[in-house]
């Protein structure tokens, strides 16, 4: 293991997108910064910035308002750059899945590296998901394009 | 021998470690403030959390928008870095000199600390966001606020020992710290610091839930580990002025006579003192709540200026 990979397993930071969820699963992210789980642990910050972050979690079944922010906000940030999609909503709409006026899922707009199942997941899971993310090895879709 | 004096110890690299370390104390005195435990798993007791979030930004890609400055963005982090990085190899840490001591090397140092705040205007202007915009124009007022209270407190050990050198300084307090004969001037100094930190409760240029990331939010990648190791030198360098001007410096109670042994002694003496103020700030910035820009300059000219004018006038009698 090189230095870099040391770094990068180490220091996690995450930027956190609310696109058109109901701020269930948001709860559920700011939760996992609480006392009680305390993510900071594993070196996980929450940075105010896109362009500082190297984790982008998604929620919300992302609706054609926050398509094109989303792009946005996701080519502002620097590689190496992972995208999580959190709750059952970015998976694939979700409740809301058939609506006409929503979207089905992050993966439709931008690459997403690891889905968190849930609605909304629990904190563990949300942290389970990050481990899992910088230690796992999580498969590549822009590789497999 | 004075080059590597100046490049390892205790010249840059044992700041540059010392940086890191505050950055570990400063999260882990929040953490625990906040009843959490803070980074635990890089290295013991996550002490290497700092050193993993800088290799972390320096490796990933750097993004430069496209109407921003390039020139300053690519070439003005190094230059914001060299602004503590000079000013804090003239604090005197193994004995009452400095390395490159000089007679009036706390004007230099006093200018230095302007320019720091002069790069970071630079460079929030030139990366020409609409967040870094706003965070400049704060960043100058706060600054032209902060400027004056700090420059008179540090009048004050001055003129108590008569001398403009840190070096002299030190010598000067021996005896006793001035920090028994100017205690305004220290609380002055502190709060001041606090302002030129942008730590709460005056990070009212990098406010997170108000614009974004400050003139920092257009960073990413080198440029952007540079700026937050600075920030984190910032934070050492100028408390090591607090305990150079306030606190004696690398003085300490008992004297040895052999010279090794004295070198250690005044290096772990000085060491204490910087973590205490270190410290000291962390839980003053832990424990208070941003204030709006208008209050913080009614705070500084109303309350902080005429105190330590205060402070300058008792020094001078007590003399
Ligand atoms: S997954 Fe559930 S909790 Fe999360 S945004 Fe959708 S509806 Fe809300």
């Amino acid at each position: 293991m090189t230095l870099k990979d040391w770094a990068r397993k180490k220091s996690i930071w995450v930027f956190d997108v609310n696109a058109a969820s109901c701020n269930g699963c948001d709860i559920e992210i700011l939760d996992a910064f609480t006392p009680r789980y305390d993510v900071e642990r594993i070196g996980v910050v929450l940075v105010p910035s896109p362009r500082h972050a190297d984790v982008l979690l998604v929620t919300g079944t992302v609706n054609a308002m926050m398509k094109d922010r989303l792009k946005t906000i996701y080519e502002q940030m620097s590689e190496p750059k992972y995208v999580v999609a959190v709750g059952a909503c970015a998976l694939g709409g979700g409740v809301y899945k058939g609506c006409y006026n929503v979207g089905h899922g992050v993966d439709k707009v931008i690459p997403v590296n690891l889905y968190i199942p849930g609605c909304p997941p629990r904190p563990e899971a949300i942290i389970f998901g990050i481990l899992k993310l910088v230690t796992g090895e999580p498969p590549d879709p822009k590789e497999e394009e | 021998m004075q080059l590597l004096q100046l490049l390892v110890f205790p010249g840059l690299t044992f700041f540059v470690w010392i940086a890191f370390a505050f950055e570990w104390l400063e999260r882990k005195t929040a953490a625990r403030m906040q009843g959490r435990v803070g980074p635990m798993i890089a290295g013991p007791f996550g002490l290497l959390q700092p050193v993993a979030d800088f290799l972390k930004l320096a490796s990933k890609e750097q993004i430069i928008p496209k109407h921003s400055e390039k020139f300053v963005l690519t070439w003005g982090p190094p230059l914001y870095f060299a602004a503590p990085a000079i000013g804090i190899i003239f604090i005197p840490v193994i004995g009452n000199e400095s390395i490159i001591g000089h007679p009036l090397d706390l004007l230099f140092v006093l200018f230095v600390l302007a320019f720091s705040t002069l790069m970071a205007s630079l460079l929030g202007y030139s990366a020409a966001g609409r967040y870094s915009t706003i965070a400049v124009g704060r960043l100058v007022v706060q600054y032209t606020s902060y400027e004056i209270p700090l420059i008179l407190s540090v009048i004050s050990p001055a003129i108590l020992a008569g001398n403009l050198s840190l070096g002299g300084i030190v010598s000067a307090q021996s005896n006793y710290w001035f920090i028994l004969s100017a205690p305004i001037g220290f609380a002055v100094f502190i709060i001041a610091s606090l302002a030129e930190l942008e730590k709460p409760p005056f990070d009212i240029p990098s406010a997170k839930t108000e614009i974004v990331g400050g003139w920092m939010t257009d960073f990413s990648g080198n440029a952007l580990a540079y700026v937050k190791l600075t920030k984190n030198l910032s934070y050492v360098f100028l408390s090591a002025l607090a305990v150079t001007l306030f606190l004696g410096g690398p003085n300490g109670p008992v004297l040895f006579h052999q010279i090794i042994l004295q070198y250690v002694m005044n290096t772990i003496y000085f060491m204490v003192k910087l973590f205490s103020v270190g410290f000291l700030i962390f839980v003053v910035k832990t424990a208070l709540a941003r204030i709006r820009i208008d209050q913080a300059a009614e705070l500084f000219w109303t309350i902080l200026t005429p105190l330590s004018l205060a402070q300058l006038g008792l020094v001078i009698l007590l003399r």
